[in-house]
């Protein structure tokens, strides 16, 4: 009986094991984080796939689709609406993939779901302009081809067959570092790919356990919850309110309770007896999370906090332009760092979408701010290499006409919104936008995080390092030597301006240093400094 | 003994010395203020003068046209030896000077007065100027005048927006100002108005972006660099566009006192006569 059920996958059983694999990575993600290649911190692909992942299983948490691609497609879009950073869009394609793959399919037979996994792999492959191998792309790959040859074997079935997917997965993982110089220097795997290892393998512990439990403990799926407790810990971002209170009654369901404002939010926690029952949740809509509660009994403790600012700042129309532009197009840029977002808005762009380095911003939280600008074409600049991807998965998401001017970091983002003419039309404006950002040089300051070999450098966590245009070039005893080191390398000769970026890391006195210095060294340089209040990043200078 | 008409501009079209002596063009000084003193434009002030003393003043100068009894006054003294005058003014939407002119003609009977609104400021008014004093006939000169207005054109780098704004010539709108980075700004007065084209951070870049403006405009008729205490850059510009344009004179002239007052040091402008 349990082997006959598990011979097919349904849309429950679909369902339960994604809900495995978010389990298994929120338990696992930080260990993703630290696997990273360069000494920056912006070890946050773990947390950028844990995002994306639980976006993906937002919609399916309600869902009692029967039918396997019914939950694929739920899937597939709530992953796009949650994509964060590279490893999260292409784990979205993985699941559109998956989700095209399985289209019009109510069960799937070993062999379909090993054909499954792999044509995942290919849409993955397709997505990336120039796919690099040793990264998540190949561990894909291979989880789809192990599958593939497990659903070839007689005594296939499901569980067989994900099992293969995940040992594929482990063994392309622990490959990656011969196929890819930069992590044979910092001496890991590739995080991405092994942020894939881990949702397969969640997966596998899920079917195992239905396969053992089916028969004869049905009330064993208890084990569920544990994804949505542990989905407490993770970043606060892309929810309204953090609302709590305690619900005292009498013979209350904390099931039902539970069922009832999963559905309102997410991060949700309803634990509890039954006469007091705490209720933690993020959501976008507080007033119906509390009358819904206010129906169980009275309510204490009541506590709702704004988290999320951005949002908030969408919806009230904030930056609006006072007057409406002529060429009809909008501004929207993704920036941290409170001086950084002034000097944003003072330069006219319409909506700030905050995230950066650490926090890449979600496709959902881009194509919000394109939303809400009051334009039907919209130039979205994502400041950030990490963020280019999901930038452009919003251009495909509207109806606006989205433009992506690929801005790499915080001063090719300001070229290119100071380049930006209100008489223009979108196209020429782009073009224009991007041609003056790659005009610009950037020099980013900045502690190793951990230890570390890259391009060449041996880098000791919490050195100095500094890094021209992305790509770390020096370490140093301190800031200003860094500074002096990469504008030695830039050649201050050819360069009239130097805009210095102070970060909340650095010190008015070394803020007071660097000015002087550079100053002094380079009296043929125009210096300014501007309060960039980034975090991580105690200076950012723009040379140009 | 009246013979022919008289060319009469003002002291923002930033008429070569040279052109004002052998054309016989009669300057009429716009007001510089700082405080209480009064200096007459390129009269009392030169300047150089002017933008010493604005780098020391601790309140920015004001400026303002000259009275209509001003222009009465010179348009008296003219109808002794001329009788007409062509009367060729800084644009109206940036100043009273063109109205006072019109006002001040009203009070002198027996002499004509056309009062051309150039509905632009500095050298473009100059070449206006001497179209003018080269026309056989006063009805000559203003057909020839009036139909080039249209095509007068001023492209303005300014080292900052600040002066501009404070004139009250730009709004902050218009100039797309950043409030907290120290842009470069392009400005082009056109069509009765200064609108603001492209910003840039550097000024390398924005000399760079202004010529290649320029290359868009082709051909033009006259064409000018003008700067405020910025002799070499415009110099050097002049140099590069003399030998791109060789069918062109291309003067350099020095913008004076009340146009300084709204630009500031260090501003740079191609101005020219489209064709």
């Amino acid at each position: 009986m349990a082997a006959e059920r598990a011979g097919a996958v349904d849309g429950q059983l679909f369902k339960r094991a994604l809900l495995g694999s978010l389990s298994w990575l929120s338990a696992n993600h930080e260990e993703v984080n630290r696997l990273n290649v360069f000494p920056v911190p912006d070890g946050d692909t773990g947390t950028n796939m844990l995002l994306t992942l639980q976006s993906a299983v937002e919609d399916i948490k309600e869902s009692g689709a029967t039918e396997v691609s019914k939950i694929a497609k739920l899937a597939s879009h709530g992953s796009l609406m949650g994509a964060r950073g590279n490893s999260g869009v292409i784990l979205s394609q993985i699941f559109r993939g998956f989700a095209r793959a399985v289209e019009g399919k109510t069960t799937l037979t070993p062999v379909e779901l090993a054909a499954a996994f792999e044509e995942a792999a290919n849409a993955a492959y397709r997505a990336v302009n120039k796919p690099t191998e040793g990264t998540i792309l190949t561990v894909a790959r291979e989880a789809g081809r192990a599958a593939t040859a497990a659903a070839g074997s007689p005594d296939a079935n499901v569980p067989r067959v994900i099992a293969a997917a995940a040992a594929g997965a482990r063994a392309a993982v622990l490959k990656t570092p011969s196929q890819l110089q930069i992590l044979r220097e910092a001496g890991v795997v590739d995080a991405g790919g092994y942020g894939l290892q881990i949702i397969l393998e969640g997966m596998l512990k899920t079917v195992e356990e239905s396969e053992a439990l089916l028969g004869s403990h049905p009330q064993a799926r208890a084990a569920i919850p544990a994804a949505v407790q542990a989905s407490i810990a993770l970043p606060e971002g892309g929810w309204g309110y953090c609302t709590e209170f305690l619900i005292e009654g009498t013979r209350l369901d904390v099931e039902a309770i539970r069922t009832q404002i999963e559905a309102l939010g997410n991060s949700v926690l309803v634990v509890g007896e039954p006469e007091l029952v705490k209720v933690h949740v993020h959501t976008d809509d507080p007033t119906r999370v509390i009358n819904l509660a206010g129906g169980y009994g009275k309510l204490l403790k009541l506590s709702v906090g704004d988290m999320s600012t951005q949002h908030k700042r969408i919806r009230e129309g904030e930056g609006a332009p006072a007057e409406r532009r002529p060429n009809g197009v909008g501004l929207v840029a993704v920036v941290a760092g409170s001086g950084l977002v002034e000097i944003f808005r003072g330069l006219g762009v319409d909506a700030i979408v905050e995230g950066g380095q650490t926090m890449n911003p979600s496709t959902q939280d881009m194509l919000s701010a394109v939303e809400s600008v009051p334009y039907d074409e919209v130039i979205l600049l994502p400041n950030n290499g990490n963020v280019v991807l999901a930038a452009k998965q919003v251009v495909g998401l509207t109806k606006k006409r989205v433009r992506v001017v690929e801005t790499h970091s915080v001063p090719q983002g300001v070229s290119a919104v100071v380049a930006f003419r209100a008489d223009r039309p979108a196209e020429e404006n782009a073009k224009a936008m991007k041609a003056e950002a790659e005009r610009v040089q950037t020099i980013e300051v900045t502690h190793a995080v951990r230890d570390s070999r890259s391009n060449g450098l041996r880098v000791k966590k919490g050195d100095v390092i500094g890094l021209i245009n992305d790509k770390l070039e020096f370490t140093g005893l301190d800031y200003v030597d860094v500074v002096n080191k990469a504008l030695g390398k830039l050649g201050p000769e050819s360069f009239e301006l130097v805009t210095v970026y102070r970060g909340a890391g650095a010190s008015d006195e070394e803020l007071a240093k660097l000015e002087s210095d550079l100053r002094s060294h380079y009296p043929s340089l125009e210096v300014e400094v501007q309060q960039g209040g980034q975090q991580h990043y105690p200076f950012i200078l723009s040379v140009e | 003994m009246k013979r022919g008409f008289a060319v009469v501009t003002d002291s923002t079209a930033d008429l070569p010395d040279e052109w004002r002596d052998s054309y016989s063009i009669e300057v009429v000084p716009l007001k510089v203020l700082f405080g209480e003193e009064t200096f007459r434009d390129r009269v009392d002030m030169t300047d150089q003068d002017f933008f010493r003393r604005l780098g020391a003043a601790t309140k920015l100068p004001t400026t303002s046209a000259p009275s209509p009894g001003e222009f009465a006054a010179v348009y008296e003294r003219l109808a002794k030896d001329y009788d007409s005058c062509i009367s060729i003014h800084l644009g109206a939407q940036l100043s009273a000077t063109a109205e006072a002119a019109r006002v001040g003609a009203q009070s002198v009977e027996g002499f004509k007065v056309h009062v051309v609104d150039s509905e632009t400021v500095t050298m473009p008014m100059a070449f206006l100027c001497r179209i003018a004093a080269e026309s056989p006939t006063m009805e000559a000169a203003v057909a020839a005048v009036e139909e080039r207005v249209p095509r007068c054109r001023v492209l303005a780098l300014l080292d900052t927006l600040r002066y501009l704004e404070m004139g009250g010539r730009v709004s902050r709108a218009q100039a797309l100002i950043g409030t907290i980075l120290d842009l470069k700004p392009l400005l082009l007065v056109a069509d009765r108005e200064i609108k603001p084209l492209e910003r840039t951070r550097t000024r390398a870049r924005a000399i760079t972006r202004m010529v290649e403006f320029l290359r868009t405009e082709l051909p033009v008729e006259h064409l000018a660099v003008v700067h405020g205490q910025a002799r070499d850059e415009a110099e050097s510009i002049a140099a590069g566009l003399r030998s791109e344009l060789p069918g062109l004179e291309i003067p350099i002239g020095a913008i004076g006192c009340v146009l300084g007052t709204h630009t500031g040091p260090g501003a740079l402008g191609l101005v020219y006569i489209k064709k």
